[in-house]
């Protein structure tokens, strides 16, 4: 876990992960949150939509930038404050996906850094891309 | 820039970040003032600011305003730099 505090940070700096979509995330992600719409659980209907596959769900995606935040950039000491996103392209069960932020803007007067997300799949197609707007914990460890 | 352009502009930083067009703020205004100011929003309204002035606060102004006419002063100041 990486543990950036607001003074480590300039613009450019960036971190990346990979995270591959399994048929267990999906269900884990229907049980958790109980949307069962048949975009996300039906071949039959997402085809007839004009999908290849199941969608899926855009905020199992989003929540990437969770993880983005809280263990890659800033890591640690992460909090928060807003994430912005967009839905590109849709993703598919068996999609590998690579997450990258990057530092976007600093607001000193504040702290806060503005990073910029985007994540792609194995074709290198863009499927969502948006802002984390982050603040910092302060470090209590003894 | 005279005092009432720079509460114009606030005013129009005030309307977008709260999401409310009928805000209108004064010397006297503080966050007891606007339902929706609290500690996140404080952020985004001082990021706001700074974008729309051009100009970068301190930690220690943006922890001393007590109200807008503290800010509203503080970017006459610094754009008369």
């Amino acid at each position: 876990m990486k543990e950036y505090m607001y003074a480590d940070l300039q613009i450019g700096l960036a971190e990346a992960f990979t995270y591959l979509v399994t048929e267990e995330c999906m269900n884990f992600f229907r049980k958790m949150t109980g949307d069962v719409n048949p975009l996300h659980c039906s071949e039959n209907y997402a085809k007839i939509h004009g999908f290849s596959d199941r969608v899926v769900y855009g905020m199992l995606s989003a929540s990437l930038l969770s993880t983005l935040g809280g263990v890659y950039l800033p890591g640690k000491y992460c909090l928060i404050r807003q994430a912005h996103t967009k839905f590109l392209r849709p993703v598919y069960i068996g999609d590998m996906l690579t997450v990258t932020g990057t530092v976007y803007e600093l607001h000193d007067s504040v702290e806060q850094a503005v990073i910029k997300v985007e994540m792609k799949n194995q074709a290198d197609e863009a499927v969502l891309k948006g802002r984390l707007y982050v603040g910092f914990l302060e470090r209590r460890e003894k | 820039m005279k005092k009432e352009e720079i509460y114009e502009k606030l005013n129009q930083v005030f309307q977008e970040v709260f999401d409310d067009e009928s805000i209108l703020v004064s010397e006297g205004t503080t966050a007891d003032d606007i339902e929706d100011w609290d500690s996140l929003e404080h952020i985004n309204l001082v990021v706001a600011v700074e974008k729309k002035f051009g100009i970068k606060f301190n930690m220690g102004e943006v922890n001393r305003f007590k109200n807008v006419g503290e800010m509203a002063d503080t970017i006459a100041a610094r754009i008369k730099v």
